[in-house]
């Protein structure tokens, strides 16, 4: 499944969704929330439904696993976990990962994504950026157009 | 208020301008729908993913054919505006459009590959669709009187033109459990419904300081109630800050399993009113201590900005044109019928509001073709300041018009179909496409629509019937607002039939009277029996309304007489046969 990160570049990288407590500990393993622990150097894994835990700003790493592309809830999540928590580490959308969504999530704070591998590349590539410019402010811009 | 370089004149607007900001961001739109029109068309984008984005650009396919939704910002319309419109309705559609309940402009026939082209041609006269459709926050409605209504101490349409900037392609926002209506009026007498929204926002002035009362969780639909006062005097500063807390709250934990559950006003109801309250206000403290937070809130400067868009017209100093118009109406009795029903008091002496109805007898409620619309354009232009409004109850407003033209005004209007002296009475019905238009309907509205103003045309007007809302939805999700129509009909599947379900004393609110939603008053009727049904009603509250009501010396109106006595003689009298 290809991964893109904010520029549009293709990254090749080990992070995984760790099945099996097993597994927790191999490099690049996304742990659920439940068997997470803060000073384990693991990747996070989390639903969109997820209450966003103080915790998680120790995170080396956060996926947010989207159920259906149209789930807004994971909009909110990377916003509280980027300005409430304040985690800068490294934040990914999995799941249902919609190349016309790629501007909301980046806008919301997901700094890479991972696309189902029915999706057209370039299509996501050229869908990153479709507009110049926003009118409200957002993790990527907080200035809103009024204030710029 | 500014000149104008050109013309040395006053700057007047009447209506937000784009800048270039506004006119890239709307070009950029077309291009990236056009963009997904023809992925989908190549078979990139499956059906269920171009719905989501074509809803959110204002296409929704109905029964027979595409509909394009177009946004009117807060029903407010420039001449050209309304002639691209009327272009549009010539071009691409069968020749005319349909006013909606939410002040938008909707075409029935559109093609599905040429909406881009239609909308590349509403960008050059600043409209646009964009989430007029779609789970995401929806074009913010307003009083059609905005700017002039002797009642309003705030024009609401600077504020209305903040938040739909603000909530348009929201980052966080536009991806919602299920559809979001924004409401606001700066009037006493509630032309907005505020009450029946999932936001119903009240701007007031305090003190000179403008400050908002902020309702949430009301709505129409299966479900349908009153909103709940969660925050009074909301400075205009945080406006969009208490907002995005709002919305916060319902994107995490409004309901997604099932859409009849997915409203704001189902999370009030389940958490409590108080208990949202809390929630809202614990995240808007947390809003405004972040550093994005702060730079959310509106500096005056930006609100300034916004009002001098609104700026009055520059009205000339009139005498008050009441005898005039009192000769004018002697010898013209069909004018003067006209002139009480349709036409406002003004703000200023001189000028008169207008509602040109499109309730003419065999005609769609709502439906204009272009040549109505080129001509309503040219009148707006001719006795006013070339502002339109369109009102939820389906009409255009012409907000502006010279008292002393208004006997022309009604002949122009008398010739094309667009003076039905009836607003705001029984045969002003409001209707939703219904049956013989939309896929979800149960029953047809329309046919019923026509069968009640045929019948009441004339005898509305020598009983005295005064004021009377008349509502028609063809189904449960309630574009017909019948829950608050003083009569309410809703379509509804007995075994396969169309049945209609009557409801009573429902109520959008205003100054004289709260809102509230309408009864049921019995078993569902035949579309046959509709109009004995409305004339069994009629009759009840003829035989009961009290002669004159508090200092007016009007007879009790339909709402009165109906919270007084009930519903008992009502019920008795429509189903007394059939007991
Ligand atoms: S109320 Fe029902 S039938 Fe009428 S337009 Fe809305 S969805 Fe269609």
């Amino acid at each position: 499944m290809p991964t893109l990160n904010n520029q549009g570049e293709v990254i090749n990288d080990a992070w995984f969704v760790s099945e099996q407590a097993a597994d927790d500990g191999k490099p690049g393993a996304m742990v659920p929330a439940d068997r997470w622990q803060p000073d384990s150097g693991a990747g996070l894994y989390l639903g969109v439904d997820a209450e966003p835990e103080a915790t998680y700003s120790a995170a080396a790493f956060i996926g947010i696993d989207f159920p259906a592309f149209n789930d807004g809830r994971g909009l909110s999540l990377a916003v509280l976990l980027r300005e409430r928590l304040g985690f800068t580490g490294e934040l990914r959308a999995l799941g249902d990962v919609h190349p016309d969504m790629l501007h909301y999530l980046q806008r919301s704070g997901f700094t890479s994504f991972e696309l189902p591998a029915e999706r057209n590349l370039a299509t996501a590539q050229a869908a990153l950026q479709p507009y110049t410019a926003y009118y409200q402010g957002s993790i990527a811009e907080p200035t809103p157009v009024f204030r710029r | 208020m500014l000149p104008c370089p050109a013309s040395g004149k006053a700057n007047h607007h009447l209506m937000y301008q784009y800048n270039n900001f506004d006119k890239q961001f709307v070009a950029e739109r077309v291009s990236q729908y056009r963009d997904q029109t023809e992925r989908y068309l190549a078979g990139e984008l499956s059906e269920d993913e171009f719905l989501q984005l074509r809803l959110r650009n204002g296409l929704y396919v109905q029964r027979l054919a595409p509909m394009l939704r177009v946004a009117v910002p807060y029903g407010t319309l420039s001449s050209a505006q309304l002639r691209a419109l009327a272009r549009v309705a010539r071009d691409y559609d069968r020749g005319y459009g349909h006013l909606s309940t939410r002040q938008n402009m909707q075409f029935n026939w559109p093609e599905l590959a040429s909406v881009p082209d239609i909308l590349e041609d509403l960008a050059k006269v600043e409209m646009h669709a964009i989430q007029t459709s779609g789970n995401c926050i929806r074009n913010v409605t307003t009083d059609e009187y905005a700017g002039v209504a002797a009642d309003e101490s705030v024009d609401p349409r600077p504020y209305c033109e903040i938040i739909r900037q603000w909530s348009t392609a929201h980052p966080e926002f536009d991806w919602l459990p299920r559809k979001f209506k924004i409401a606001v009026t700066g009037a006493s007498d509630d032309r907005a419904a505020v009450d029946v929204h999932d936001i119903g926002l009240h701007v007031r002035q305090v003190a000179g300081e403008v400050v908002f009362d902020v309702k949430v969780g009301g709505g129409l639909g299966r479900t349908p109630v009153i909103g709940s006062t969660i925050k009074t005097d909301l400075p205009v500063a945080d406006l969009l800050t208490y907002l995005e807390a709002i919305m916060r709250v319902y994107n995490r934990y409004g309901r997604r399993d099932n859409k009849y559950k997915a409203r704001i006003k189902i999370l009030v109801r389940a958490l409590t009113a108080d208990k949202f309250r809390d929630q809202v206000n614990a995240e808007w403290a947390e809003i405004l201590g972040s550093q994005r937070g702060k730079a959310s809130r509106l500096p005056t400067s930006e609100v300034q900005r916004m009002e001098t868009f609104f700026a009055p017209p520059e009205y000339a100093a009139l005498e008050d044109a009441t005898k005039l118009l009192s000769n004018q109406r002697m010898v013209e009795p069909e004018f003067d019928r006209w002139m009480r029903h349709n036409v406002t008091a003004h703000k200023r002496p001189g000028y008169a509001v207008v509602v040109l109805s499109t309730k003419a007898f065999g005609i769609p409620p709502g439906d204009v073709t272009d040549a109505q619309m080129e001509l309503v354009a040219d009148w707006a232009d001719q006795f006013g300041f070339g502002d339109i409004r369109i009102s939820h109850q389906q009409n255009f407003v012409l907000p502006d018009v010279r008292a002393d033209g208004l006997l022309e005004l009604w002949q122009l209007a008398s010739a094309n179909d667009l003076a039905s002296a009836n607003a705001g009475l029984l045969t002003d019905i409001i209707c939703c496409p219904g049956g013989d238009y939309c896929s979800l309907a149960n029953a047809k509205s329309i046919p019923v629509a026509e069968a009640i103003q045929d019948h009441f045309a004339q005898y509305e007007d020598l009983v005295n019937l005064g004021d009377l809302d008349l509502n028609i939805s063809g189904c449960m999700n309630a574009c017909g607002h019948h829950h608050v129509g003083h009569i309410g009909i809703l379509g509804v599947d007995k075994k396969g039939e169309e049945f209609y379900q009557i409801s009573l004393g429902g109520h959008s609110g205003d100054a004289g009277a709260e809102a509230s939603i309408g009864k049921i008053v019995g078993p569902s009727v035949s579309r046959s029996e509709v109009v004995g049904v409305i004339d069994e009603i009629i009759d009840v509250y003829l035989a009961q309304r009290l002669p004159q009501s508090g200092s007016s010396e009007q007879p009790e109106s339909f709402l009165n007489c109906f919270r007084r006595i009930g519903m008992a003689p009502f019920k008795e009298q429509i189903y007394a046969d059939a007991e």
